[in-house]
């Protein structure tokens, strides 16, 4: 397309159109349309592709997250063998199926890993399902952190207790000193902090001669 | 009078919890007050606020709101349950779960009927006020945002509700909200964050005020939704609205503790076109203010530094009396240290668990008024904790010292101690007799044999104590119909007699041989806040709530004489205008005449024998006293010795070596430990 557009530059502007033949205008033309098709074509395929790969992924993941298939068995055999005998004194159609596949399991249970004994739980546990209690919990702890953060969070301008009592004996009738050094209690904190920090200030610049 | 060695006690760590609601119920003028442990307070707010009922909190407890229907009070929290107390017995009746997540406001209509509650959820749910019960009626439209704060219209026909960064208005009869006003967020850095509208209140004009997070105060119109006026309060957060009677009258307690007044007048004279404008503020708390409530004559605040601060409002009073003074409650009303005064052992109560102390030793003679040189240290023996959530409610230990008991909403336990030289074993009495479930108060025989354990219906249950446990021997009853809790217990040295004082003022005499009522006590107008019974003449001495003292003669069925007149004379104004309640009667044994008492700020040593003060005396003439040659000061000293030396005194006791124990708890030490406060900058620091 490019070629004949430079030739109709080439030439002057009093000359007749070149001719330019249909075959080639046509070929032009389709090839364009079919490269159209072609992209769309491609881009639907990446798709595909794309979803097949996210597909196969999600299965890997779920097949990750639950438990191996052997446990799943295993509870599935322990299960049915609590249930085998009670079964057994009811309705006998449906223990034929059962026994069969029992069998099977439990050949390939005692192939895999030993027989597990089923084991009760002490008189004194209790079975709480943990989701249920982290909800209820949460739902007050965030409410609690809410008001929190509201009051004492970011952007709030607090101070401490023994500013606000350091200011008020600076202002006050008998002026003295910050609550920091007159009350022992709250000074002890920041008192050993000092001492440790002179006593590594003084080893460090060797001071006191060894 | 009596020099005394004094046991200068400031290791009792007590921290009292900060104060989230307040509740006014005009009816019966009782203020309820709810702490952020859980505890509820009834408050008497025309007998000089004396602390009536306890209700002690639990763990977890994360309590927002309380609120009077009539009579009975109801509170809503975190927890996500509305609680019913039975103020009777001072327990919680029952919680009834509201379905709707953490529950931020509760708030009953001026009618009785129901109570509205806002969740987090995002549902105001309405709950119908049933004889015994309240039951589930029906939500309110949901909104997507938290419900923190609600307020009815006086008609009860709509409610007006404060979520974050706006207020809606809902229709109660469709539920539907009528209009949605936003409340912008400020400026600078707080634009980021959400407005929270932390109360409002719905006037029965039309006239919403809402007070947000931002420090404004805003009126809104509820007929068109739109802002009238807005006020800048504070640079920090409005935390708490109040409303007066009449509605000429607002608060706003600000998160930087000052408490802002707004009144309804018109701003020319003589003109009637009103407006609210801001007159007063009152500086009286150094933390957040969570609670303010405008009762007749004065205007209650309390928040995160634990103190009630009751603040006349001096136009509405005529005469300068008690009531016309500013009032701060630190301490509860109650007693929180018992002494087994035989073997100098102390019992503190926290609210989770209880310490057990020995005092210590000091050797020398020195001048009165300087300190003795201490040979051994007071020595920590005892922690117990305690098992469950519940609060400890009350305690106390043995004059002897061998036993210890205490009480929570759902058990009481009883323990025996073993000493044997420098250990200390304790042993559980598992086996109690089934009466013994709880108690609202305790107390010992002074021989340590019997235990005395207030329960319901102002009755006592009398257990014996003996090397093999204990054994339930009877009940006491009173033959009058009332059924009040008993808050005060006392015991005579020779265990004849047992008194008991309850909140409907009542103070009944049991005979200990008999177990039935010998004699009760006239009722008096003010509550009992102190009681004690003297070891020889058997006489109750009992404190009063308005500063009003009388003695009973028990064996003679009478006041005595020398009570008459006290009473015929009258007390000592200075006396009379002290702010904080005797909580301790103690009596000397080698002086007879002589009754020791104590409130927050004075140890005071009455001798009955010297003639009592007119108003023209010199009330605190102790340092004059000493001033005076030794023939003048007979002339001149009255009965009162009051001594100022202590500061912020929790307990006094006189144990049996003659020695004082002042148990202090400096509020500097307290103020220490309470949450941070607003950093606030003033002139020259």
């Amino acid at each position: 397309m490019s070629e004949l557009t430079q030739n109709q530059f080439e030439s002057s502007d009093d000359e007749l159109p070149e001719e330019v033949a249909f075959d080639a205008s046509k070929s032009v033309a389709l090839k364009s349309v079919k490269d159209a098709l072609d992209a769309a074509k491609r881009e639907k395929n990446q798709l595909k592709e794309k979803r097949r790969k996210r597909q196969q992924l999600f299965q890997e993941q779920k097949k990750r997250k639950l438990l191996p298939q052997e446990l799943l068995e295993e509870f599935d055999t322990e299960l049915q063998k609590q249930t085998y005998p009670s079964d057994n004194r009811g309705i006998k159609k449906n223990v034929s199926t059962k026994p069969s596949h029992n069998k099977k399991d439990e050949e390939q249970e005692t192939r895999t890993m030993p027989k597990k004994t089923s084991k009760s739980l002490p008189v004194s546990y209790r079975v709480m399902r943990i989701k249920d209690e982290s909800d209820a919990k949460s739902l007050q702890q965030r409410a609690m952190d809410f008001v929190q953060s509201r009051l004492y969070g970011t952007g709030t301008k607090r101070t401490t207790n023994a500013e606000l009592l350091s200011l008020k004996k600076k202002r006050g009738a008998s002026q003295g000193a910050a609550v920091e050094f007159a009350n022992k209690k709250l000074g002890a904190y920041k008192k050993a902090r000092i001492t440790r920090s002179n006593k590594r200030f003084i080893r460090q610049h060797k001071l006191i001669p060894l | 009078m009596g020099e005394f060695k004094v046991h200068r006690v400031r290791f009792f760590d007590y921290m009292p919890s900060g104060i989230r609601a307040l509740a006014y119920n005009r009816d019966t003028e009782r203020m309820a007050v709810a702490r952020i442990d859980g505890s509820v307070e009834v408050f008497h707010s025309s007998d000089r606020f004396f602390q009536e009922k306890i209700i002690p909190g639990r763990e977890q407890c994360g309590i927002e709101g309380l609120s009077w229907v009539g009579q009975r009070l109801f509170s809503a929290g975190l927890n996500g349950g509305i609680t019913e107390y039975d103020l009777t017995n001072q327990k919680v009746k029952y919680t009834v779960d509201a379905y709707g997540g953490p529950i931020w406001t509760i708030t009953g209509n001026q009618q009785g009927t129901h109570l509205a509650v806002g969740c987090e959820d995002g549902t105001v749910k309405l709950f119908e006020v049933n004889e015994d019960k309240i039951q589930f009626e029906r939500n309110l439209d949901r909104q997507k945002s938290r419900i923190i704060s609600l307020s009815w219209h006086p008609s009860g026909s709509k409610i007006a509700a404060g979520m974050m960064d706006m207020i809606q208005i809902f229709n109660v009869e469709t539920g539907h909200s009528v209009h949605r006003m936003l409340a912008d967020r400020g400026v600078g850095t707080s634009r980021s964050k959400e407005c929270v509208v932390w109360s409002v209140v719905y006037l029965s004009d039309g006239t919403i005020i809402s007070g947000d997070s931002v420090g404004m105060v805003k009126l809104w119109d509820d007929q068109t939704g739109t802002l009238i006026k807005s006020h800048n309060v504070t640079k920090c957060d409005v935390l708490a609205l109040s409303i007066s009677q009449n509605e000429d009258s607002l608060v706003a307690g600000t998160s930087e503790g000052t408490v802002v007044q707004f009144q309804f007048v018109s701003v020319v004279l003589g003109k009637d076109d009103k407006e609210w404008v801001r007159t007063r503020t009152f500086k009286n708390h150094t933390h957040d203010i969570r609670a303010v409530a405008e009762i007749t004559t004065a205007v209650v605040s309390g928040g995160m530094d634990a103190q009630l601060v009751v603040r006349p409002l001096l136009d509405k009073i005529e005469v300068r009396s008690a009531a016309s003074a500013l009032r701060k409650i630190h301490f509860p009303h109650r007693k929180l240290v018992s002494c087994a005064r035989k073997s100098g052992l102390m019992l503190f109560q926290y609210s989770g668990h209880l310490e057990l102390w020995r005092l210590g030793e000091s050797e020398g003679k020195a001048t009165p008024g300087s300190s003795l040189f201490v040979k051994r240290n007071p020595e920590k023996l005892l922690h117990l904790k305690v098992k469950g959530e519940d609060h400890i409610g009350c305690s106390a230990v043995s004059p002897c010292g061998e036993w210890i008991v205490y009480s929570t909403a759902s058990s009481l336990r009883l323990y025996r101690l073993h000493f044997d030289n420098n250990n200390v074993s304790i042993t559980k009495i598992s086996k109690l007799p089934k009466v013994l479930s709880s108690a609202n108060q305790l107390c010992f025989s002074s021989d340590s044999s019997y235990l005395f354990s207030a329960s319901t219906q102002s009755s006592v249950h009398l257990v014996s104590l003996s090397q093999s446990g204990c054994k339930f021997v009877g009940t006491l009853k009173p033959k009058s119909g009332s059924h009040q809790a008993i808050h005060l217990l006392a015991a005579s040295e020779d265990g004849k007699w047992l008194a008991s004082a309850n909140s409907d003022h009542e103070v009944h005499i049991y005979n200990l041989q008999t177990r039935k009522v010998h004699c009760t006590v006239p009722v008096y107008s003010s509550a009992v806040t102190a009681m004690g019974i003297h070891p020889t003449t058997n006489c109750l001495f009992i404190m009063y709530a308005d500063q009003q003292m009388c003695e009973y003669s028990i064996e003679q069925n009478e006041y005595t004489d020398w009570s008459r007149t006290v009473q015929r004379k009258g007390l000592h104004r200075f006396w009379l205008e002290r702010d904080t309640p005797c909580l301790n009667v103690m009596f000397n044994p080698q002086n007879p005449s002589h009754v020791i008492l104590h409130d927050m700020y004075m140890l005071c040593i009455i001798d009955k024998s010297l003639p009592l003060p007119d108003d023209k005396t010199q009330f605190y003439n102790q340092l004059t006293l000493k001033s005076l040659p030794e023939e003048q000061r007979k002339s001149h000293s009255h009965a009162f010795k009051i001594s100022k030396t202590f500061k912020d005194i929790l307990f006094v006791e006189l144990m049996s070596d003659q020695s004082l124990v002042v148990v202090e708890r400096p509020l500097e030490d307290v103020a220490t430990q309470l949450p941070a406060p607003i950093k606030q900058k003033k002139f020259a620091t």
